[in-house]
């Protein structure tokens, strides 16, 4: 069985502002997309889901193969240790270590042969920069990078914040193949998009709404341009 | 200088002072500059790990222990032992409680620390200074001067701590993991690294190097309240210049102002002291981010 983390009308305050106001969703079993704009709450969302950020009301469950964890025992690196996987909005590489390093620490050990060789055949770019530190590796190569230290550990669950945002568009191919594949592996992925939802159809069957801190879809990805209350929310139109 | 016959034994002797000096300085600022590198924590309460490992020292060294080599090694062990001890209760006790909060907060916090170490010393072994009166392994000759052997033990023992931190941080996944939790925990956390721990291990081990300058200096500079002070501030200096963070710029920031402070002392003292600040304020104009400093990583 997979890993699902369920959240229950979630609110979160950061300073004055309700970036969350009453937010319910389950990730993981199904393929997702969370649409929102900018600032509509899909970090923050994120955040919540892995234990980074605690909300001020509202529960949150995270289970895997019978182990499960409420929100007292929400931690990020027990979240990660059941089995799910984290691609950051940014990158955020860490600069100062190799691409190999990164993948290391994701990974909790020095990297055994046969996990270095799925990722190479997963994503070959990796080879070329494999020794190269954080700070001096392109967007591109960053973002490959990312999705690679995301899934080192074999994740069961794979969450990525806006990962083809600012992308040339042979990486953004590079990247969905690369999804494609694991999700035939039987990963699950949950994604966030700001934008149109043409790059990132092809991957998902259920989509969330997002605006205002408020889930204002779920349903089928083809029902939200359907949708009119839901689409004016979401993109404006 | 014109005219004067330079006497090697002279030099040597202010040499192997000032490799001295470094190497105390090393111990010290390493650990400061680890805590502040990794936790972003400005910990004010360094110069006072430094002072506590002294009196540690003080007492194995007269009281516990018989013979001046096991009583020297014995402090410094114990030294280290006790200051990453108080290290980690510092940390899980007090500090944890404040990353979240203003900066002034974690400031305040170690400043109060200061006074509680400083006044808990007084209490314990009082207010005159403790001097260790033998220091073991004798002295060698250079010309008419006497140079400790103990000065080249403490040199001996500052490059293998620097050598063992440089082993920690790129050869091993807990000293990778430190780095990555340096420049972003969050994600760290969220890729299953558990930071809190780390935290509390950087924090024990920045003050256990506290402790073990501190006790590497009492047999030469004795043991006295509030001597604390004057380590941490040219520690401060020593982070500047050799860039927050860096265990190469601590080691080489060190031996700046090391050899700066003993060798004005001899040709123009007036400047002694004021010239590790002119350094220091040179290397903010033209490097901010001091010699081995490398380039700042904007924090989530």
């Amino acid at each position: 069985m997979g890993v699902r983390i369920s959240l229950r009308d979630v609110w979160v305050r950061i300073g004055p502002v309700e970036v969350l106001r009453g937010v319910s969703l389950d990730a993981g079993g199904e393929n997702i997309v969370l649409v929102g704009r900018n600032g509509a709450g899909k970090t923050t969302t994120l955040r919540v889901m892995l234990g980074l950020l605690k909300p001020y009301r509202g529960s949150i469950v995270a289970e895997s193969n019978g182990v499960k964890l409420d929100a007292g025992r929400i931690q990020p690196h027990v979240v990660a240790r059941l089995g799910v996987g984290y691609v950051p909005q940014g990158r955020m590489i860490f600069p100062d270590l190799t691409a190999l390093e990164n993948l290391e620490v994701s990974y909790g050990s020095s990297l055994p042969g046969d996990v270095l060789e799925w990722l190479y055949s997963l994503i070959p770019d990796l080879k070329r920069f494999i020794d190269r530190k954080g700070r001096y590796l392109s967007g591109g190569e960053q973002q490959m990078l990312a999705v690679a230290r995301a899934l080192v550990k074999r994740p069961k669950l794979l969450i990525l914040d806006e990962p083809l945002e600012g992308l040339a568009p042979r990486i953004v191919k590079t990247i969905v193949e690369v999804l494609k594949s694991i999700e035939e592996e039987g990963v699950s992925i949950f994604i966030t998009e700001s934008g149109s939802l043409a790059r990132v159809r092809e991957l998902v069957d259920i989509a969330y709404g997002i605006d205002r801190g408020e889930i204002v879809y779920k349903g089928p990805v083809e029902g939200i341009e359907r949708d009119e209350k839901a689409r004016a929310r979401i993109w404006g139109f | 200088m014109l005219g004067i016959v330079v006497d090697l034994g002279y030099v040597a002797a202010q040499t192997a002072n000032a490799l001295f000096y470094s190497s105390i300085l090393f111990l010290i600022a390493s650990g400061l500059s680890l805590i502040f590198g990794i936790m972003r924590v400005l910990n004010l309460a360094h110069g006072a790990f430094y002072m506590v490992g002294a009196y540690v020292m003080y007492t194995v060294f007269t009281r516990l222990v018989s013979g001046a080599e096991v009583g020297v090694v014995a402090g410094i062990l114990a030294a280290g032992l006790v200051l990453a001890a108080i290290g980690y209760l510092v940390e899980v006790g007090l500090l944890k409680w404040v990353y979240s909060k203003p900066e002034e907060v974690q400031l305040l916090l170690t400043f109060a620390l200061i006074l509680v170490f400083d006044d808990t010393v007084k209490i314990i072994w009082g207010t005159e200074y403790k001097a260790l009166q033998s220091i073991p392994w004798g002295s060698f000759r250079v010309g008419e001067y006497l140079i400790p052997v103990y000065y080249i033990v403490t040199v001996a023992v500052a490059v293998v701590v620097a050598f063992g931190l440089w082993i920690m941080f790129t050869r091993t996944i807990t000293g990778k993991k430190i780095r990555a939790a340096a420049s972003y925990p969050d994600i760290a956390a969220a890729l299953g690294v558990n930071t809190r721990i780390l935290f509390s291990l950087t924090f024990a081990l920045g003050a256990a190097l506290a402790g073990i300058s501190g006790a590497m200096a009492a047999p030469i500079l004795t043991a006295y309240p509030g001597m604390g002070t004057e380590a941490i501030v040219l520690s401060f200096a020593i982070i500047v210049i050799g860039g927050m963070g860096s265990i190469l710029g601590s080691f080489i920031g060190a031996l700046i102002v090391g050899f700066s402070r003993t060798f004005m002392a001899i040709v123009y003292p007036v400047l002694e002291i004021a010239l590790v600040y002119i350094v220091m304020a040179l290397i903010l104009i033209i490097k901010p981010t001091g010699l081995f400093g490398e380039r700042e990583v904007e924090r989530r």
